[in-house]
């Protein structure tokens, strides 16, 4: 059927099963929002900045496994996008991005509002297309929606000029999809299965290491399989979590800069590690040199470019995780490990995560926040302190709810990834963890919260510090402060202004009521917690340092952490860098 | 581990922002190029690449992964040079004096080069050969006043080894 390319633009939506989509108008895009009109079954969200539609798409993504959509204009349109894009690509989000462009005829010109989105976007796109003929948009569009789904995931933006959404043709969608030399993984050859089991079954100290590539393929009961079977103590990275239930006793929390120490200090005397789904990154592995001393390393993983990236495996497994777990379920033996469970469990106790009594501090308020919602929310965060505290307070029971920058680190993020998951997933709770300084970077979408009544609940936390800025000024710069003092509005007159609900609190007596208000109000509520300013995120490895000298929390009684250190640097002084 | 030159040919698929995208890649990644020629090839709609990297193992593996990765790559391969047919043409304009012309004639059927232009006052030399032959033939002629190079950079093709 002869029909536009803005009508095919939408049927592709339909055909994907977009139910919403994130988006703000322009020039170029008219004909696609005229056309939506016709489209009552596709949701269009207009946010007020479209960095925003691309966390929303992001945000929507990570909380169900499905694409999430944004859209732009040309020029600046598409350039707000790209913090969004970049965000989605380090943490493999899947994600497409529509941009409109200016006519073809015109690129190349310097026309009004012309931006190249395409050259922009190469290092930040899985992949992406400028469509100049309109016989090629409805394949492009298939093709697009594929490769971010698939395969090691990722944001796929799609170019199209105004005259291609206003030119005809009558070219079909593709019914399936080939690419020559794109290949998705499947089952793991089995000799790497049966080498990856050979290791284990040797090993007498392993630690497994399970990050969003877990969540990614959906193998979070065959990982909770594997490690009941072989009682191999689970780490997470930050992405990972939720991939593992972490009240299991299995489980030892966070890995990295910031993670618990007993996970750390289990990889530092492991023999043997098995990274699953994890790509070993700068933050979680340390100083590459000083990383897992002891253990031979396995790398599960279904990217082989992340295979030998940062650290040597001596084996891995090449393929989707799912089918990677089943496979090696299939051959492992029940084991049972006593004493290194016990060591393990031994370093949890003497190095628990503490929050200091009688004090109003952030992790006063994570803490509050786990134990009112149970761990049953949706949460999502900016990047700093808060970020760090809610990884190692909030105990979330779910997969798919903790949604987080790991990778590009964006502020911003967390609000509007917030309403993205709540749009998408309207009955569950969901809570945006977000500093003074990530707020003011996106809090104009408070406009659209309350305009489609989405109902998050904003959890603030207001220490008048880029707080994590300033703990490495304190630790590495002399405590010389510069430029991370943060003034703020007055937050309950915005959120008047914005009409959203609002509850301060600054007393440890009001945090279960104002937790328990948010989440009683039909609407999204805004809570400003004005918490102590200077508090430090711990345990702690200085940046570039080993894993080994991990500096434990100043509040955890010394004599305490001189125990069970043995070999290790750890020390309650300063973090070496 | 040492670093070496390594011969990378690539078949891509050929659409807006290819050369862009595997270019890019190198820059953001770090990998060293050394030389990139990229042309038609037996498949429409599609282009063969070969890429000159210098690198050790490690890198040059992390390379080919990530070029690998790229949607539009269908495939790459790092050739062993004994079992491909590397070659790069030279175009070398010379200019020297009257004296010195039959020398510079000389050196070209020395090296089994051809002189597809010549004027009273310059020669163009063209060359075809492995890279080490050619930078004989550029030492051989600098005595004689190059005014000018140009180079295709290696093509590579793979082929069985020698018996």
């Amino acid at each position: 059927m002869n029909r536009s390319g803005a009508k095919i633009v939408m049927e592709a939506l339909v055909r994907e099963g977009v139910d919403t989509i994130f988006g703000y108008p322009g020039g170029v895009v008219l004909p696609l929002y005229d056309e939506m009109l016709n489209w009552p079954q596709v949701r269009h969200v207009l946010v007020r900045h479209e960095q925003c539609a691309a966390h929303m798409a992001d945000g929507y993504a990570r909380a169900t496994g499905k694409v999430g959509v944004c859209l732009a204009t040309s020029g600046p349109g598409a350039t707000n996008l790209v913090t969004g894009i970049a965000t989605a690509i380090m943490d493999g989000i899947p994600m497409v991005a529509i941009t409109g462009n200016v006519n073809s005829w015109a690129i190349g010109k310097d026309a009004f509002q012309e931006t190249d989105i395409q050259g922009i976007t190469i290092p930040i796109t899985k992949h992406n297309y400028l469509v100049t003929d309109i016989n090629e948009l409805p394949q492009v569009l298939a093709e697009a929606f594929y490769l971010a789904n698939t395969g090691r995931k990722g944001p796929v933006l799609v170019d199209i000029p105004k005259d291609v959404f206003t030119a005809m043709t009558e070219a079909e969608f593709p019914t399936t999809i080939h690419r020559r030399g794109y290949t998705v993984a499947g089952a793991p050859p089995q000799d790497q299965i049966d080498e990856a089991v050979r290791l284990i079954t040797e090993a007498k100290r392993p630690v497994m290491i399970a990050g969003a590539g877990v969540l990614h393929s959906g193998a979070m009961d065959e990982l909770r399989k594997f490690a009941e079977t072989t009682n191999i103590p689970v780490i997470n990275s930050l992405l990972g979590l939720g991939s593992f239930p972490r009240d299991h006793e299995l489980s030892i929390g966070m890995m990295g800069m910031h993670g618990e120490a007993a996970g750390t200090l289990a990889v530092q005397e492991a023999d043997l590690v098995l990274g699953v789904g994890i790509r070993f990154d700068d933050r979680l592995t340390g100083n590459t040199n000083g990383f897992a001393p002891k253990a031979k390393i396995v790398h599960f993983d279904l990217d082989p470019s992340e295979i030998g990236k940062t650290v040597s495996p001596v084996a891995f497994v090449l393929g989707d995780l799912k089918l990677s777990l089943e496979a090696v379920n299939k051959l492992v033996q029940p084991t049972e490990r006593p004493e290194w469970t016990a060591q393990v469990r031994k370093w949890q106790d003497t190095y628990p995560l503490v929050v200091p009594e009688g004090r109003f501090l952030s992790r006063t308020v994570l803490q509050g926040l786990n134990n009112h919602t149970d761990g049953q929310a949706i949460v999502a965060t900016d990047v700093g302190q808060h970020q760090m505290w809610t990884a190692q307070f909030y105990k979330m029971k779910k997969p798919r709810s903790f949604l987080s920058s790991g990778g590009l680190g964006t502020m911003g993020y967390g609000f509007p990834a917030a309403m993205g998951a709540k749009f998408a997933r309207p009955d569950e709770e969901v809570w945006a963890v977000v500093g003074d300084g990530g707020f003011q970077m996106t809090l104009q979408e408070l406009q659209t919260a309350v305009e489609y009544n989405c109902n998050v609940k904003i959890c603030l936390l207001n220490n008048g510090f880029l707080g994590m800025v300033r703990q490495w000024q304190e630790l590495f710069y002399d405590n010389r402060h510069s430029h991370v003092a943060m003034g703020s509005p007055d937050f309950g007159k915005l959120a008047d202004a914005y009409g959203v609900q609002f509850f301060r609190c600054s007393r440890l007596e009001d945090l279960e009521a104002t937790l328990a208000g948010a989440s009683a109000h039909d609407g999204p509520v805004l809570c400003e917690f004005v918490v102590e300013m200077e508090e430090n995120v711990f345990p702690m490895v200085g940046p570039g340092a080993s894993n080994s000298s991990l500096v434990m929390d100043p509040d955890l009684e010394p004599s305490e952490a001189a125990h069970h250190v043995g070999a290790f640097e750890t020390t309650h002084a300063g973090v070496k860098q | 581990m040492s670093t070496h030159q390594h011969t990378i040919t690539a078949l891509v698929q050929n659409e807006a922002g290819t050369i862009n995208r595997l270019v890019s890649l190198f820059r953001r990644r770090g990998f060293s190029l050394a030389s990139f020629n990229a042309g038609d090839c037996e498949d429409p709609g599609f282009s063969r690449l070969t890429f000159i990297v210098n690198g050790d193992d490690a890198v040059v593996s992390q390379c080919l992964k990530q070029l690998n990765k790229l949607i539009d790559v269908v495939e790459c391969e790092d050739l062993v040079s004994e079992q491909s047919v590397q070659r790069e043409l030279a175009l070398i304009r010379v200019e020297p004096t009257e004296e010195q012309r039959q020398s510079v004639y000389n050196i070209v059927n020395e090296f089994m080069a051809r002189t597809p232009r010549s004027t009273l006052t310059s020669i163009v030399v063209e060359q075809v050969s492995d890279v080490s032959n050619l930078e004989r033939l550029i030492a051989a002629l600098t005595p004689y006043n190059i005014t000018e190079i140009v180079r295709t950079g290696t093509v590579a093709m793979k082929v069985e080894a020698q018996a």
